[in-house]
């Protein structure tokens, strides 16, 4: 195996996966090295909102015309990952109606489209704002799937040449005086350490990124924000909800797919603790309180889990000589900044900048590399995005229509690929998410599945209110009957993944919620006598 | 803390775990595969419905609307009634079928039968009409029509029974649904008979229109309301009125005079509710709570009754009256048959397309009661009556017809 | 209507409360919110197979004396060892003059095979499902793992692998009929019990023999999936005949055949011996006067209520809905009788899905006489039995079923000859 490249992207987030992109689009040799799955850090871990800007509007109007520039954008090239259900920004009495002129403005200033609505008319547009309403606005935000964005994003990089390889842990960046040549990674899967070398190194690794740097000796200080959010176990809104008045906690609620999503809290939490995030009884109290403001119904609505992430903020005042290009994305050349040539650092921004960020970092790579092709990221549609759902639809007519559709949302016009030729094909796996067998051989043989955590990234299986209680199971037997000699894997697999779910599910284990986990607990350490021994023992 | 006190979800689907037990007693879901079975129909579908309607799938019209789901659902979900709001919802707003039409308008189509019924009686037995109405209307060929009565039992209500009935001192008012009045009119003198002997009068309702159960499974929706509207206002007037309680021979006119109003229409009923009941069980509360006795002959000959427990007698939990009724009757044998669908469903199995669902879903009834010995079945519903007879060789009858054959 | 007792749950507690009362002449109701947790049963029935500190159970018998020591509050201690012995007796008569025939010794321990080829200590096992003995030792050196194509819910490769680990040389086989094709054509409902339901044919039963013969030819035995016999009680005979060499079922996720039999067979018992059981209903008020239950409502019955002398409340646990967890306490519903949890929901859990949970022992506070107790006094005729009760872990201590069981005979022996 030739190692040596163009350029090593470290990180399998959006922007990883984003630049990855942009960089074979352009012609450039590139590695993606993940240290787990792709969309496993803060890409994964948000909202899914497609901001319009208008949350930035008043504040950072920077950051609120980028916003709306690539909304549109992603509209355009990741039509299948967005949904566009446009947004209301609400005023409650106990808001006031100050901030909505001053909002008005200032989204107009950032050419968000911003629509003053009469309040009843916004109450019957969206039956779960709070109907005590007593402003409301309308701004072209929407929903993105971080998962597909990401992963149609390393689809594309691979047809372009990309090398991608997940769950490969850097752990060294390798130095030729002032110069960074290469990393060292460890191979999670082959167990084993493998060495890459390239021209340039890019750490794309999110809130990571901070000990990635401090591997060349850099320090790029970072303050871990952690951001919890809930899922609710439907979609409860049409429309994106926000308040109206200054950001604050909790106070977005997102519908995605077939879910709704309250978030978030922030709070400053120690870079050691990064890995380690545990929902508080008091963050879930927040997100219930505020998010009962916004919509009401969200009292009377399940819970399917909890979960956070950690935003990467750059700490401002610990950048004399970067360039800070932005009040959101940072850009840092490491030769100009720190006098290490070959090494460069992309953070801060937000997931709906993500292609922008890419953008730019790559830009700096051509010049570092002498290249001079420009980016086309902006106007080449992702892989899923190139035919409408309608289309799609008619070509994949013989499936069920929930099946259909569901892996049209989820592929777009990939969803063709899907075998579905015959009933076994098209039997469900998971059945509250509409996963077909089909649907999971086709996820295991082209987007990089290494185990059940993954299919889920991939398909949603076990995202749905049974939250895997039967189709881990089958899921797992999928993949324990490609090949025999890897049913021990899949099982312990199964183990891991019960416990990633619990984990989501532990905060908030009351009502049907806890009734759901007894019977869960029956189904598998009873009947099928699973424990997590081997899960255990592979982590420690 | 104060977070989700109601822990409870409102939205009743979300209640639903996922434990398959509504899966395993779906009668259709057993015999059809192109219907997505409770499960998948109901709650889960439920959820991506709401996520977009055009989720919905045409498949759910194959839906009995038994609601055995519900009764064997461990988490009160309300499965049948997720699935026939989604119909009424998502599903084709306009029926356009003339089949449907007719199947579901079954107090029009009787009242233009009523009178002609010889010739009707005579038409539809043909095979030549049979033939006609299976490939132009798709009413399948090989099922067999009611008979109508000549002549209704209002008309003969109010000729030869009205004066009388009014002369009792106890009253109550009789819902006789669209079988009593065009089929079957001897089951309401039947049940007259039982209620003189009991010391009440039977009275009939200011108005009454057909309970609209074939309306709503037909897609008529906006009938249905009407038509509910009818009846609440005149059960509203025997109820709060005249103080009298309303009683019906059949199990679904009970049901959706009940449950399906609230549920499925939207027709508020909780006012007058605890008063609609079944005249089976309003028969039993007189004798087991009030002591008031009925007289049976001595020399009737045994006689080897099998219970058939109805869809909607299930869900309501009913089905102990008419049994109990049944096993105070000397001489009877009673036999308790499982309780399954007869597959009919109303208009269900008349429909071309639902004849093989229907008759498979009815099998393992029909093979229990050959098996039975019975001399007669017993049961609450006019359709499974049809079904049965159709189905089996054996007759059957309402209990309170069994009875009253057997009153000294 | 009126009863001599009314038992509100139609689980394995209840069920087996209600027969025992029936079998003594008692007139009983049973009014159950829906079907049971039976009907996801693995085909065996646990005694006693981990102690609260993990130390497996031999001696179940043993292991119970054993509890009164190191957990008296757990229901067995609180019934007593001795008592649990004679009830430990009782159960599988009484499993079996329903029809369910079940094999296995209260003084020792066998185990169970899982869908994933796992092996967990239990005590009685319904004839015809593969059980090791003696540390795990399987009645064949080569076996032929057979599934039925396109099911999802049972994994040969997984029992191959656990299997093949303790020696036994493993094959696949596969089944398919017309009937089983037609049926796939839904995408979700290729699920045990309808695909027992094609199998209940005689015709197809015939074909799965002759498959089954072809297959097994070359080896000591066949494994089949539990997806015969949902409607007829002759199936698996029938068919161990016509193959004419070993055939042993594994249990698959839920529906489970053998829950759903067991459960058909009990209720089929108890109406047989003239008890009423009201399905789909549930209790929405009770009158409880001077310390003791006098009548309760539900939501089908209205204004008819259930009279009786004696009431059992065998509700089971969250699953059922016996117990019902807000985010601050734990509620049993029925009669707001007091229950054992702790206060601090932080307690109730920990961060790893197969730990033993503290919840999963919350449960109805009861005296000595597994009577509920309701703010801080006896009702003196309502009694608990089942997964409702306080005090053990059904799964980590492999005692559920036990539980159920022995609970529900305490319960039968107390109302039967008073207290």
């Amino acid at each position: 195996m030739n190692n040596t490249y163009d350029v090593i992207i470290i990180g399998g987030g959006a922007t990883g996966a984003g630049m990855a992109r942009d960089c074979s689009l352009r012609g450039i040799k590139a590695l993606l090295l993940e240290r787990s799955d792709i969309s496993t850090g803060a890409t994964g871990r948000n909202h899914g909102l497609l901001h319009s800007g208008a949350r930035y509007a008043v504040t950072d109007h920077e950051s609120a015309v980028e916003c709306i520039r690539e909304n549109m954008t992603l509209r355009k090239i990741a039509a299948h990952c967005v949904e566009e259900t446009d947004g209301l920004f609400i005023t409650l009495p106990e808001d006031g109606l100050d901030y909505q002129a001053r909002f008005v403005e200032a989204c107009r200033k950032a050419g968000i489209r911003a629509e003053v609505l009469d309040p009843d008319y916004a109450r019957r547009l969206e039956p779960a704002a709070n109907p005590a309403l007593i402003g409301a606005v309308r701004v072209p935000d929407g929903a993105v799937d971080p998962f597909r964005l990401t992963s149609s994003n390393i689809i594309d990089a691979k047809a372009h040449g990309a090398e991608i390889r997940t769950y490969t842990e850097v752990t060294e960046l390798l130095r030729d005086g002032t110069r960074i040549v290469g990393v060292k990674a460890y191979d999670h899967r082959a167990k084993c350490e493998v060495t890459f070398h390239a021209q340039v190194v890019v750490n794309a690794g999110g809130i990571w990124g901070h000990g990635i740097a401090a591997k060349a000796g850099i320090t790029v200080n970072m303050l871990p924000a952690k951001g919890a959010l809930l899922i609710f176990g439907h979609r409860v809104n049409k429309m994106v909800l926000n308040r109206c008045r200054k950001p604050a906690d909790a106070d977005i609620l997102v519908p995605g797919d077939t879910i709704s999503l309250i978030g978030t809290t922030s709070s400053k939490v120690p870079y050691d603790q990064i890995d380690n995030m545990i929902i508080t009884p008091d963050e879930v109290d927040i997100l219930l309180r505020e998010g009962e403001k916004l919509s009401p119904v969200l009292a009377r609505t399940r819970i399917l889990r909890a979960y956070a992430g950690v935003r990467p903020l750059v700490a401002s005042d610990d950048d004399p000589s970067g360039r800070t290009v932005s009040r959101g994305i940072v850009l840092l050349d490491h030769a100009t900044r720190d006098g290490l040539e070959g090494f460069i650092t992309i953070t801060g921004g937000k997931l709906m900048t993500y292609r922008l960020m890419a953008e730019w970092a790559t830009d700096l790579v051509c010049k570092k590399l002498g290249v001079a092709a420009a980016c086309r990221t902006a106007e080449l549609p992702l892989p899923g995005s190139g035919h409408s759902r309608k289309d799609v639809d008619k070509r994949i007519g013989s499936t069920p229509v929930a099946q259909r559709r569901s892996s049209i949302a989820r592929h777009g016009d990939m969803a063709v690929n899907i075998d579905s030729g015959d009933s076994i094909k098209k039997s469900l796996v998971c059945e509250c998410e509409q996963v077909s067998i089909g649907e999971v051989e086709y996820a295991m043989d082209n987007l990089a599945v290494n185990n059940l955590v993954d299919l889920r990234r991939r398909t949603r299986v076990g995202m749905g209110t049974c939250q895997g209680e039967l189709c881990a199971c089958r899921a797992a037997g999928l993949m324990g009957r490609r090949d025999a000699v890897c049913a021990r894997k899949a099982k312990a697999d199964l183990a891991s993944f019960l416990n990633e779910r619990w984990k989501g599910m532990q905060p908030i284990a009351w009502g049907d919620t806890l009734r759901e986990s007894e019977y869960t607990t029956w189904v598998y350490e009873s009947v099928c006598g699973l424990s997590d021994e081997q899960d255990k023992t592979a982590q420690q | 803390m104060n977070t989700q006190q109601n822990t409870v979800s409102e939205n009743n689907f979300e209640q639903c775990i996922k434990c398959t037990v509504c899966t395993v007693y779906c009668p259709v879901a057993a015999v059809n595969p192109d219907y997505p079975g409770p499960k998948q129909a109901g709650p889960d579908g439920e959820r991506l419905r709401l996520k977009q309607p055009d989720f919905y799938d045409s498949a759910l019209k194959y839906c009995l609307n038994c609601k055995r789901c519900e009764v064997v659902c461990p988490s009160n979900v309300r499965i049948g009634d997720i699935i026939q709001s989604a119909r009424m919802k998502y599903g084709p707003k306009h029926n356009t079928s003339v089949r449907n039409y007719i199947l579901a308008n079954t107090d029009l189509v009787g009242t233009l039968a009523t009178p002609l019924a010889p010739v009707v009686n005579a038409a539809v037995a043909t095979r030549p009409v049979r033939m006609i109405m299976d490939k132009v209307m798709g009413i399948d060929h090989r099922r067999i029509f009611p008979k109508y009565s000549h002549g209704t039992f209002e008309s003969w209500y109010r000729r030869h029974a009205a004066a009388e009935q009014a002369s009792y001192e106890h009253q109550v008012s009789y819902f006789h649904g669209c079988y009593v009045n065009y089929n079957n009119p001897q089951l309401g003198k039947d049940m007259i008979r039982i209620m003189n002997a009991l010391g009440y009068g039977v009275r009939l309702l200011d108005k009454e229109k057909c309970c609209g159960v074939a309306l709503i499974s037909n897609g008529l929706y906006g009938q249905a309301k009407r038509q509910a509207k009818t009846n609440l206002e005149s059960i509203r007037a025997a109820v709060g009125g005249a103080g009298r309680d309303v009683i019906a021979t059949s199990s679904t006119c009970t049901f959706t005079l009940r449950d399906e109003y609230p549920h499925l229409l939207d027709m508020e009923n909780g006012d007058v509710r605890d008063h609609i009941e079944l005249a089976t069980r309003y028969i039993y509360r007189l004798i087991e709570e009030r002591g008031a006795r009925l007289r049976f002959r001595e020399d009737a000959a045994p006689l080897r009754v099998a219970y058939h427990t109805p869809c909607h007698m299930e869900k309501m939990g009913w089905a102990y009256y008419s049994i109990e009724l049944l096993r105070m009757i000397p001489g009877v044998e009673l036999t308790v048959l499982d309780s399954q669908c007869c597959g009919i469903a109303g208009t269900y199995g008349f429909k071309k397309e639902n004849y093989r669902t229907s008759q498979a879903v009815g099998e393992p009834l029909f093979r229990q009661i050959e098996a039975s010995g019975a001399d007669v079945v017993a049961t609450d519903c006019e359709t499974c009556k049809w079904q049965i007879e159709m189905s089996t060789s054996k007759r059957c009858e309402h209990p309170l017809t069994i009875l009253a054959s057997r009153l000294a | 209507m009126k009863f001599d007792t009314v038992i509100i749950g139609g689980g394995l507690a209840g069920m087996v409360c209600g027969i025992r009362l029936a079998e003594q002449g008692r007139r009983c109701a049973i009014v159950s919110q829906g079907q049971s947790a039976i009907h996801f049963s693995s085909g065996s029935f646990d005694l006693l197979g981990a102690l609260p500190d993990g130390t497996a159970v031999d001696d179940p018998l043993a292991g119970i004396a054993e509890l009164e020591r190191v957990a008296p509050q757990h229901p067995y201690a609180v019934i007593g060892s001795g008592a649990c012995a004679e009830y430990a007796a009782q159960a599988p008569e009484i499993l079996r003059r329903a029809g369910i025939p079940v094999v296995g010794d209260s003084h020792r321990n066998h185990y169970r095979i899982s869908p994933m080829g796992g092996m967990r200590a239990t005590w009685l096992t319904i004839d015809g499902y593969l059980t090791a003995e003696d540390g795990g030792r399987l009645p064949f050196a080569k076996v032929c793992i057979v599934n039925v194509e396109g099911f999802l819910d049972f994994y040969p490769e997984f029992i191959a692998e656990e299997f093949r680990k303790r020696g036994v040389e493993c094959g696949f086989g596969s089944v398919n009929l017309p009937d089983l094709e037609h049926i796939r054509q839904n995408p979700s409902e290729m699920r045990s019990a309808n695909i027992a339901r094609v199998f209940d044919h005689e015709e197809n039963l015939e074909a799965l023999a002759a498959k089954l013969r072809t297959l097994g030819a070359g080896y000591d035995a066949v494994i089949l999936p539990a997806i015969v016999g949902i409607n007829r009680s002759d199936s698996f005979e029938t068919l161990r005949a016509k193959v004419g060499m070993p055939i042993y079922l594994l249990p698959t996720l839920p529906p489970s055949i053998p829950g759903i039999r067991a459960q058909q067979s009990l209720q089929r018992r108890f109406r047989a011996l003239g008890g009423e059981y009201f399905l789909g209903d549930t209790v929405v008020a009770a009158d409880v006067e001077a310390g003791r239950v006098r009548r309760i409502f539900t939501a089908n019955h209205g204004n008819m209520p259930f009279e009786a002398d004696n009431f059992v409340l065998a509700t089971g646990s969250f699953f059922s809905r016996g117990l019902v967890a807000t985010p601050d306490r734990v509620v049993e519903p029925v009669f707001g009788a007091d229950t054992v949890y702790d206060a601090d929901r932080a307690q109730w859990y920990t961060l790893r899905f197969f730990d033993k949970h503290r919840y999963q022992a919350f449960g109805v506070k009861t005296d000595a006489q597994l009577c509920a107790v309701k703010d801080g006094a006896s009702i003196g005729n309502l009694y608990c039995a089942g997964a409702g009760l306080a005090g053990f872990h059904p799964v980590q201590e492999c005692c559920g079923a036990g539980v159920s069981m022995l609970s529900a005979l305490f319960v039968a022996d107390k109302i039967i000859n008073g207290k």
